[in-house]
């Protein structure tokens, strides 16, 4: 069981490597800007 | 005893709706204005003889404004007169290509058959989905408030049709539109209007992908100019006993164990009232008006999180001939990849973009008393946005360049002989803006609008810092635009009415 999870896991982290090399300069930077939002939702929240 | 119900500070389109609203409802209210006309960005100013809008050059959905003079007791057409205009855009296109969009969308289609005949299908799938999302966001989400997860909860479970449109909201403006276009020349006509939600294509929230298409419900101008719509929603305020002072800058917002009672103004006066209404960007009414001391640290840190949406400058011209001009708004335009890169590679350095992408106003097409007899009015708008700071220069130099720069434009599409013809030319900097509008770093849109300063996640129309507090205007809940900011202002008045009614 415990190996079947790291395994998922290396798959997943894969896929999201994949995925990313692919992805247009475009998508990067708006997931990159996304990323960089994100910390800050919880505080906008209670704005 | 305070000398007011409700003081709402600052007379822009958001703090004239609540006020008129809030007097409706029977609340002693005074409007304070630091600058000399209402309106805030939507307002018309004189020159020369010439009559200039200062930013908004239009009015497209106008459900809120309808709704609003209904709720005032009234009918729109009473305070205003709004001339449709059409068509909706001229288009001049990187490899300049000319062609317009009517408003009717049987008419648009036979346009979209000439310049992109691949993408008549798509067209008719935009027109289809985008309708009824327009239909169902307008009666369920415009005017509710959405300030808390709880609310946007109970939003949904009322109108569980809203909920397909969900994915719109998670996907950006570029996404949404190259979702139904393949034709580079038809992705210009549609990807440009992100940047009047203050964001390039790749980065705006994908429910502005479909401002292309409510543009087709009909754009308006206010004869007498923009100025027309404030001052509408001002006299129906004033037939409530809603009162307006102008010249009046609120230094500070009086609070007490958490509890805003009043403002101190710049003189050191004082007036105190129940419920304060700021219709300033919220990061001035958070920082400035109330002070960080008065703040939870969760606070301070949540309003300084947000970006300010770009400055964009304005250059307000005057001619003694008529242009050769089609429509009311002309848009020179590029394409996708060149309106991310102005973002990328010259605004967020500090540059001052080289390419050409502009919003030709002309609204003495529409309203010719707006300038002397014969005598024509163009608003120059620069879409592509410029820094705050540009690095290595300064807004008194580029002042001339940016007149410059119009004048070169304006002689390639516009008028060849303009130069001659040039009676009055003037340019609005993010630093004007800044300092006339209050707007932080001159940025026009109000917050930056992506979906992390959305809906919930905007600055809240009820202080939850604060009691007594209420929030309106372009950077809280719905954001900048004409239609959005009266819907702020309806917003907040059924918190401030909730509460204290």
């Amino acid at each position: 069981m415990k190996m079947f999870k790291r395994l998922m896991l290396l798959v997943v982290i894969a896929g999201l490597i994949v995925a990313w090399t692919q992805s247009s300069e475009s998508t990067k930077r708006y997931i990159i800007h996304i990323g960089k939002q994100v910390p800050s939702l919880p505080y906008r929240y209670f704005v | 005893m305070s000398d007011y119900d409700v003081i709402v500070v600052g007379a822009g389109l958001g703090g004239l709706s609540t006020g008129a609203l809030a007097a409706k409802n029977g609340f002693k209210t005074l409007i304070l204005e630091q600058s000399d006309i209402i309106g805030g960005c939507c307002s018309t100013f004189e020159s020369n003889g010439y009559k200039f809008d200062v930013g908004a050059s239009i009015v497209e959905v106008i459900q809120p404004l309808d709704s609003l003079f209904e709720m005032l007791g009234g009918k729109r057409s009473d305070y205003m007169d709004l001339i449709p205009c059409d068509p909706i855009y001229s288009f001049i296109t990187d490899d300049g290509k000319r062609f317009s969009y009517p408003t009717d969308i049987g008419a648009c289609t036979k346009v979209i058959e000439d310049i992109a005949p691949g993408d008549v299908e798509g067209w008719n799938s935009f027109c289809s989905m985008g309708l009824t999302m327009i239909e169902d966001m307008m009666d369920a989400v415009m005017l509710s408030p959405m300030n808390t997860f709880g609310e946007a909860m109970k939003l949904a479970l009322k109108n569980p049709q809203i909920m397909k449109f969900a994915p719109t909201f998670l996907r950006t403006h570029q996404g949404v539109v190259k979702s139904f276009y393949k034709d580079p020349v038809m992705l210009q006509s549609v990807a440009f209007q992100s940047y009047f939600a203050g964001a390039p294509p790749e980065l705006g929230s994908g429910v502005f992908g479909y401002i292309a298409l409510s543009e087709h419900l009909g754009i308006y101008y206010p004869r007498g100019g923009m100025i027309g719509i404030p001052a509408g929603i001002m006299k129906a305020g004033e037939e409530h006993g809603m009162e307006v002072r102008t010249c009046v800058k609120v230094e500070k917002l009086l609070i007490e164990n958490g509890t805003a009672f009043g403002v101190r103004l710049e003189d050191g006066s004082e007036i105190t009232a129940k419920i304060i209404v700021s219709n300033l960007n919220a990061q001035v009414t958070y920082l400035k008006l109330v002070g960080p001391d008065r703040l939870p640290p969760w606070m301070v840190k949540g309003i300084a999180s947000y970006t300010q949406s770009m400055p964009c400058p304005m250059i307000y011209v005057g001619l003694d001939k008529k242009p050769e001009l089609e429509a009311h708004h002309t848009i020179v335009t590029s394409s996708i990849e060149s309106m991310n890169d102005v973002w990328n590679n010259y605004y967020k350095l500090n540059l001052i973009p080289d390419t050409a992408m502009s919003l030709v106003c002309w609204p003495t097409e529409a309203d010719p008393s707006l300038a002397p007899e014969g005598k024509h009015i163009l608003n120059f708008l620069c879409n592509a946005p410029a820094p705050y700071a540009p690095l290595g220069d300064n807004w008194d130099r580029l002042k001339g360049w940016y007149k410059e720069q119009a004048i070169k434009e304006l002689e390639r599409y516009v008028l060849p002989d303009v130069r001659d013809h040039i009676e009055y030319i003037e340019v609005s900097t993010p630093l004007d803006f800044e300092r006339r509008l209050l707007h932080p770093q001159g940025g026009i849109y109000g917050l930056f609008s992506d979906m992390t300063s959305l809906a919930m996640f905007r600055p809240r129309s009820r202080s939850k810092a604060i009691r007594n507090l209420y929030l309106t205007g372009s950077s809280t809940h719905l954001g900048g635009g004409v239609p959005t900011t009266i819907a702020s202002g309806i917003v907040t008045s059924k918190y401030l009415i909730e509460d204290h009614g």
